[in-house]
């Protein structure tokens, strides 16, 4: 969540900023940056980008090629987890046994010309995706709104972008070489070994470690992006147009605010020119407003709602235009907690108004903007968007507030709505639950994951409670 | 005439000049960084690959705020705090920088051969820290 730029310079948001300063009524910092303190000639630990998950492994391994990967995985102790950028919210990394970094493994491999198809090491960026790929004539069609995962990670999580007529990164992936606990190297694709590969593209890293990945590209284009603000109840009215107009619409509401940023995204003009760079700093603007406002007994929430009205309302549109791998990511350095659930993309809307209606009801104490995009429909088989097309909704808190209460509010909304968590952020759905809501494929997977991993190495704490075994 | 007490003066004052130029001189060096620092030749291949795969993302990017590799003045409050606080900061992250800078391949070792060469940080052999 990056497009934060209408509200910088903010001398309104400024001004609340001031007043909670002084008053000192905002809440503080709940939640430590880090989970440990690390002391140099210490263990080193592992420590995700949020700062909510971290682990002690007793053998960290780094590969450089498959090769390396085989025999580090034919010899790994205890139980074995892979780590690409350490993106993910949820547990699916952490083991005191073996860590291993696919940081070392990265880079092109090979690639088609006529097919538009390239091979590249798993712990590839999608930063560096962008250049390489440019530079043999491919781009991937479509691209998250970060950059910072690798390849393999992306695909374990199924993490995706925005775009109705565009699948998730796992359904651009049309091989794969995957490395299974005991060390055996397999070749997949919808031709080769057809199911391993359907349970490969969406694993959770359940099945081994994937070292290299053949994606589908296009030629390389330029985009423009265009960020503006309008009212949610011209937002909601013209919503199927706006999806469909154009290649990619995203919007973000504003809790206690009737405004929406909306980011819409098609291939660029000649004419098209920057307008600026996007502030990532400016989400604290609204955090130090809502901070200022909300505590302030009856009209808290409507002062903050005014602010943010009186600050945002005439934004000038910021668009960014350049080759697509540049426009798609933004910067991320504010730390935040994140829930995501994907519900059936046609009742998108009325899921979110529920969740902002909740909040103001419930005077929920969370100010962070929330996403809200679209996804094509696929058929990988523990993909959010396995069978139908989906609206994926995130909600978020600063990193240093407690989000368990406003997630544990939120999350029965989603429920109701048939929403499937993102396997790569904060939910609290066990085995049970998660295999209702796949109901064609999640036992194929179970089975091709025992099969290639009988002895449970792969699995963690985290994994032992999604799948509901050993 | 008696000029020795003087030229004795004199050489002290001299040898008192030189002490204070030296003293002055590693002053100079050490605020404006002309010690010598690590090249990218001082890290090994394996360093350099990480160094260009995870710490470029932000440290070669205007827009996140973190300082630029090879911008002395950006990094100077980092050198000043010493390696101990620097190497913890890194290593749990601090601000907008993630825990490890990304790097989970990275040792103890590498993040801070990493950190010496993106802030011009004067060798260790300097005695300088």
């Amino acid at each position: 969540m990056q497009r934060r730029r209408f509200l910088k310079g903010s001398v309104l948001l400024g001004a609340g900023a001031a007043i909670g300063s002084t008053a000192g009524c905002g809440p503080h910092g709940e939640e430590p940056q880090s989970p440990v303190n690390f002391e140099p000639g210490k263990p080193l630990p592992w420590i995700n980008w949020a700062g909510n998950q971290h682990c002690y492994p007793e053998s960290r391994k780094a590969p450089q090629n498959t090769d390396q990967l085989v025999d580090i995985m034919k010899s790994a102790k205890g139980v074995i987890r892979a780590v690409g950028s350490g993106h993910s919210f949820s547990g699916l990394v952490p083991t005191d046994d073996t860590l291993i970094s696919t940081d070392l493994m990265s880079g092109l491999v090979s690639h088609d010309p006529k097919s538009l198809q390239a091979t590249l090491l798993g712990g590839t960026t999608l930063r560096d995706c962008g250049p390489i790929l440019d530079a043999i004539g491919q781009a991937m069609p479509n691209m998250p709104d970060m950059d910072y995962p690798t390849l393999a990670g992306a695909i374990a999580s199924s993490v995706h972008a925005t775009g109705a007529a565009f699948g998730s990164m796992s359904s651009y992936v049309v091989a794969l070489k995957l490395v299974t606990p005991q060390g055996e190297l397999i070749e997949c694709s919808a031709d080769k070994n057809p199911e391993i590969f359907q349970a490969a593209r969406t694993s959770l890293g359940a099945l081994g470690v994937i070292s290299e990945v053949t994606i589908q590209n296009q030629t390389p284009f330029n985009l423009t992006e265009v960020n503006g603000v309008t009212t949610a109840n011209e937002i909601w009215a013209t919503l199927d147009q706006r999806v469909a107009n154009n290649r990619h619409f995203e919007l973000f509401t504003i809790p206690y605010s009737d405004l929406i940023l909306t980011v819409t995204t098609n291939l660029a003009k000649p004419e098209d020119n920057n307008s600026g760079e996007d502030d990532p700093q400016a989400v604290n603007a609204l955090r130090e407003a809502f901070n200022a406002t909300h505590w302030i007994p009856a009209i808290g929430s409507r002062l903050y709602s005014k602010l943010l009205d009186l600050s945002m309302s005439g934004s000038a549109n910021v668009i960014r235009t350049g080759k697509s791998y540049e426009v798609f990511p933004h910067v991320r350095i504010v730390r935040f907690r994140e829930m995501e659930y994907t519900v059936p993309a046609e009742v998108g809307p009325a899921c979110m108004q529920e969740i902002m209606q909740t909040i103001r009801t419930k005077k929920l104490p969370i100010s962070f903007p929330f996403e809200y995009r679209y996804v094509k429909g696929d058929d990988v088989w523990l993909s959010m968007f396995e069978g139908r097309d989906g609206c994926s909704i995130s909600i978020h808190q600063y990193g240093d507030l407690d989000y368990k209460r406003v997630f544990a509010e939120i999350e029965p909304i989603f429920w109701k709505y048939e929403g499937r968590p993102h396997w790569g952020k904060i939910h609290t759905l066990d085995a049970q639950r998660l295999a209702s809501l796949y109901p064609r494929h999640w036992q194929d997977f179970q089975e091709i994951r025992t099969a290639l991993d009988p002895e449970g190495k792969m699995m963690n704490k985290h994994l032992k409670q999604i799948f509901g075994d050993r | 005439m008696k000029e020795k007490p003087r030229c004795t003066e004199t050489k002290n004052n001299k040898t008192t000049r030189r002490r204070l130029r030296a003293t002055l001189g590693k002053a100079l060096v050490c605020m404006f960084g002309l010690l010598p620092t690590l090249s990218l030749a001082d890290l090994d291949a394996r360093q350099r690959h990480l160094l260009n795969s995870k710490c470029v993302q932000c440290h070669a990017n205007q827009h996140t705020g973190a300082p630029l590799i090879g911008a002395r003045e950006e990094w100077r409050s980092v050198v000043n705090q010493g390696e101990f606080v620097t190497l913890s900061n890194v290593v749990q992250g601090i601000r907008g920088m993630p825990p490890l800078g990304y790097c989970s391949a990275c040792s103890e070792e590498d993040l801070m051969a990493i950190t010496r060469f993106m802030a011009l940080w004067p060798k260790p052999a300097t005695g300088q820290d």
